[in-house]
């Protein structure tokens, strides 16, 4: 009896993982077998024409582009900032743990309400329109929270010791901080970055009042009304109307390409995280 | 004289370098102001934007079961009826396959097979909220079409078709927050009850997960947020009917019609049309504000209780 | 159980060890080894850290398997059977084979809860008999009188030395006819040593005991035979083994 639930118990188990490994090959052979054929070159290079049916998606990829380089720039000194007080200079523990919570319930607002708080203030209030500088500055925000505490997670791991022998040498404050934390956090900055912007690069909801169109945009010249477009949302308008033949195999090559795109960030910052995870144990 | 001179020049030293540490100081605290006053902010601007239907319909805007603008009836229950129908049907479905694959990955698995399942899992996590609209649009609600024939619904779109594509989309964090905490057990207390003659299932029933359950409760809150707050895939397979409130709440049958949830209410075009409108607009942005509630609650809710089990082990 | 007479001791070992090889994906840790355990023996493995002493406790009640990457080759005989037979059970086995760890791992909960653990998963005894093999147990452990007001206390309440002892009493609650200890007192102070090295020598005898300890005194104060391994080429072998006095000195 207790040998048949152990083995059943390990079963159910090992079924839920298969289950998990299958609904991810499912969700990629999916969007590859359908995505494949449309995807070349000229697909990459050329502009869209007829409304998605045509032509390629040129504008829409260098539009993410252009998202998700400014969201790491707003964010990159944000983050480090942040990191260095929440785990440097902060002396208290309770205010330390207050910074963690606020970063993390920013992590936990949903995208859409990036959305609605950028069209709020910068659309309307500071009358900018749609503008490529909201969609970089709200998806900054959101992966802010991602990178910081990728960082202060790095900046906690650094033996005190290493602190110490920096002190002990003379070096000020300030210059440990330059000398010492910020070269160690650098692994830390790279696959908070990474995550976040991989995670940026899909996201529709924040810019989707605030800085992307679906047709009739090309590289931005000035910031008050100069939308971009962008992968995700060409993905989710033309998923709406998708019945036309020709449309559909281009949504799926669009898909595909954005995968892509998600897969290669998320795959440089892979041996990092692994790292992280499997050294957690080990404690 | 040279002695003096080269004390003072150390001393003025020590002043620029004083300075400068300050500086470095002061730079990355305004910086972390400006990080963690953006959270404020969203706050108070939510707040005073939608003010006007707090003061106008107060209470009514939460239990109210008409949404019709013409009319400026503002009822907000039946939207959030749809979030809460869909984040539990998305939680029904991926919390026992996450928890149980955690399981698998945490306590079963050789090294090579973990890594194996938890980088595919790693990339899971990775695919874009739109491409998983994709498919539900043509691929899942046809399914579901199909599993419904018998009762013959409207359409594929329907609350249970958001929930469903939705538990797709927090499997990874349900499971990779499980695992880690797992693996955050003691080996020692495995050894100690595999010792003394427990198999595998005890060991874990027993002792592992009694120990790891408040970090597999964060992880399902963790999810949970997600789950309200998803609005892309959603919008594009829940069907976005208004004013779906439920005759009785638990029965089935509005669960396999077209519903709509906060997030897809605030998706659509609708906002465009309110914002001529002071009171429909407040309407729509406490929408939000309801939602940054339900979804930050989740979040806090589930870090301090990541922080109290990190408390617990460091005791211990 | 019966006690084993003195000719039973002599003629057939509880626990017999024969060309018992261990490796791990880069080296051999163990080579060769071979070990006769006499029944109602308290059996003292020493030896310098890194020469496979505790890696061969493990394998005697093959919690070695927990360990991913070993790979164990050779047999061992418990009471006379192969532990390694296709078709055995090892929970069955590790319920026989009792184990205790240097550093003491108590359950979250209270001492009762601990003591009992095993009992109660195992099913071993009806729940009227828990209250006298809890008290049994702690008894033999030497803990009894320190807890027997506060059974219902949290464990994590009590010092290193008194969780070692709950653990010892945890181990004997499920009746082990053989007990294993991986350095069991290397970890405690003074006066926990020398409580738990008394409950050991009241179990002399009515237990098989293999004890790894790297205190050559504590073998001699305990041990009726002794083996002793050293390290050679990279893996741990046994160099000599006998009985206690002649082997020390």
């Amino acid at each position: 009896m207790r040998k048949l639930l152990d083995l059943t118990f390990r079963a159910a188990a090992v079924l839920c993982a298969l289950l998990a490994c299958l609904i991810f090959g499912w969700i990629v052979s999916a969007i590859v077998w359908r995505g494949f054929s449309v995807v070349n070159w000229r697909f990459l290079t050329e502009p869209m024409r007829l409304a998605g049916a045509e032509g390629g998606i040129f504008h829409n990829l260098i539009g993410t582009l252009i998202l998700l380089s400014t969201a790491l720039i707003v964010t990159t000194p944000l983050s480090v900032g942040t990191a260095l007080v929440t785990a440097f200079y902060i002396q208290s523990e309770r205010w330390r743990r207050l910074c963690l919570l606020c970063l993390y319930v920013l992590n936990g607002v949903p995208s859409l309400l990036f959305g609605l708080f950028g069209f709020i203030v910068f659309v309307s209030f500071f009358g900018w329109g749609k503008s490529w500088l909201t969609g970089g500055i709200l998806l900054g925000f959101m992966i802010l929270p991602t990178v910081s505490v990728a960082l202060v997670e790095r900046l906690r791991s650094l033996p005190p010791l290493r602190m110490e022998a920096a002190a002990g040498l003379g070096l000020s404050r300030s210059r440990i901080v330059w000398f010492v934390l910020l070269p160690q956090c650098l692994g830390g900055w790279v696959s908070g970055s990474f995550l976040g912007l991989a995670r940026a690069a899909g996201e529709t909801a924040p810019i989707l009042f605030t800085a992307t169109i679906f047709a009739g945009a090309s590289i931005p010249s000035g910031i008050k009304e100069n939308p971009v477009l962008t992968l995700p949302y060409h993905i989710f308008i033309l998923a709406q109307d998708s019945f036309d033949q020709a449309i559909g195999g281009k949504v799926w090559g669009t898909a595909l390409v954005l995968l892509m795109l998600a897969f290669c960030m998320s795959l440089v910052v892979l041996p990092v995280r692994l790292r992280i995870h499997e050294e957690a144990d080990h404690v | 004289m040279t002695g003096i001179r080269a004390l003072e020049t150390e001393s003025v030293q020590a002043q620029k370098l004083a300075r400068r540490v300050s500086l470095t100081q002061w730079t990355s605290w305004v910086l972390c102001l400006i990080a963690l006053t953006s959270l404020a902010a969203l706050v108070l601007v939510l707040i005073h934007e939608s003010w006007p239907v707090w003061r106008v319909a107060g209470i009514d805007y939460l239990a109210g079961k008409q949404w019709l603008s013409s009319r400026h009836l503002f009822g907000a229950a039946p939207m959030i009826y749809g979030t809460m129908a869909v984040a539990i049907i998305a939680l029904g479905c991926a919390a026992p396959i996450g928890i149980g694959a955690a399981i698998c990955t945490s306590e079963l698995l050789p090294r090579r097979a973990r890594l194996t399942v938890k980088i595919l899992v790693e990339l899971l996590a990775g695919v874009p909220s739109v491409v998983y609209g994709l498919l539900g649009v043509l691929v899942l609600r046809g399914w579901v079409y199909d599993l419904l024939e018998p009762l013959d619904p409207l359409s594929g779109d329907t609350l249970l078709t958001g929930g469903l594509l939705v538990g797709v989309m927090i499997l990874p964090t349900i499971l990779t927050l499980s695992d880690d905490a797992l693996r955050g057990v003691p080996a020692s207390l495995r050894a100690a009850a595999r010792g003394l003659g427990l198999n595998a299932r005890e060991t874990i029933c027993r002792v592992v997960l009694p120990q790891a359950i408040p970090g597999i409760i964060a992880a399902i809150l963790l999810a949970l947020g997600r789950a309200l707050g998803e609005m892309i895939a959603v919008f594009l397979v829940v069907g976005r009917q208004d004013n779906q409130w439920p005759e009785r709440l638990w029965s089935v049958t509005p669960l396999i019609s077209p519903g709509q949830t906060l997030a897809s209410k605030l998706g659509g075009s609708e906002i465009h049309i309110a914002h001529g409108d002071p009171l429909h607009w407040a309407a729509m942005v406490g929408l939000g504000l309801l939602l940054l509630g339900m979804a930050g609650g989740a979040a806090a809710a589930a870090f301090l209780l990541q922080q109290k089990q990190l408390r617990h082990a460091q005791a211990s | 159980m019966k006690r084993p007479t003195m000719s039973e001791i002599t003629r057939a070992p509880a626990i017999e060890i024969s060309g018992l090889r261990v490796y791990s994906p880069s080296r051999q840790i163990l080579r060769d080894v071979c070990l006769a355990i006499p029944h109602g023996a308290v059996f003292a493995l020493l030896g310098p850290s890194g020469a496979g002493k505790s890696t061969l406790l493990r394998c005697i009640n093959r919690l070695i398997e927990l360990s991913p990457g070993l790979r164990v080759q050779g047999d061992i005989r418990l009471m006379g059977r192969s532990i390694y037979a296709p078709g055995s059970d090892v929970d069955a086995l590790r319920a026989r084979v009792g184990i205790l760890f240097q550093q003491p791992a108590v359950f979250p909960g209270s001492i009762k809860k601990n003591v009992l653990f095993g009992v109660r998963h195992l099913g071993k005894a009806p729940k009227r008999l828990w209250p006298e093999i809890a008290e049994r147990a702690l008894r033999d452990a030497a803990l009894w009188v320190e807890v027997k007001d506060r059974m219902d206390d949290s464990a994590l309440e009590l010092s290193v030395g008194q969780r070692q002892r709950l653990c010892l009493a945890r181990a004997l609650a499920v009746e082990p006819e053989v007990l294993l200890l991986d350095e069991p007192t290397s970890a405690l102070d003074p006066l926990s040593t020398e409580a738990i090295e008394e409950s050991l020598r009241r179990l002399r005898g009515r237990r098989t005991l293999v004890m790894v300890t790297h205190d050559p005194r504590q073998a001699r104060r305990l041990a009726d035979r002794v083996a002793c391994l050293q390290v050679r080429d990279g893996a741990g072998e046994i160099a000599e083994s006998g009985s206690a006095l002649s082997r020390i000195d």
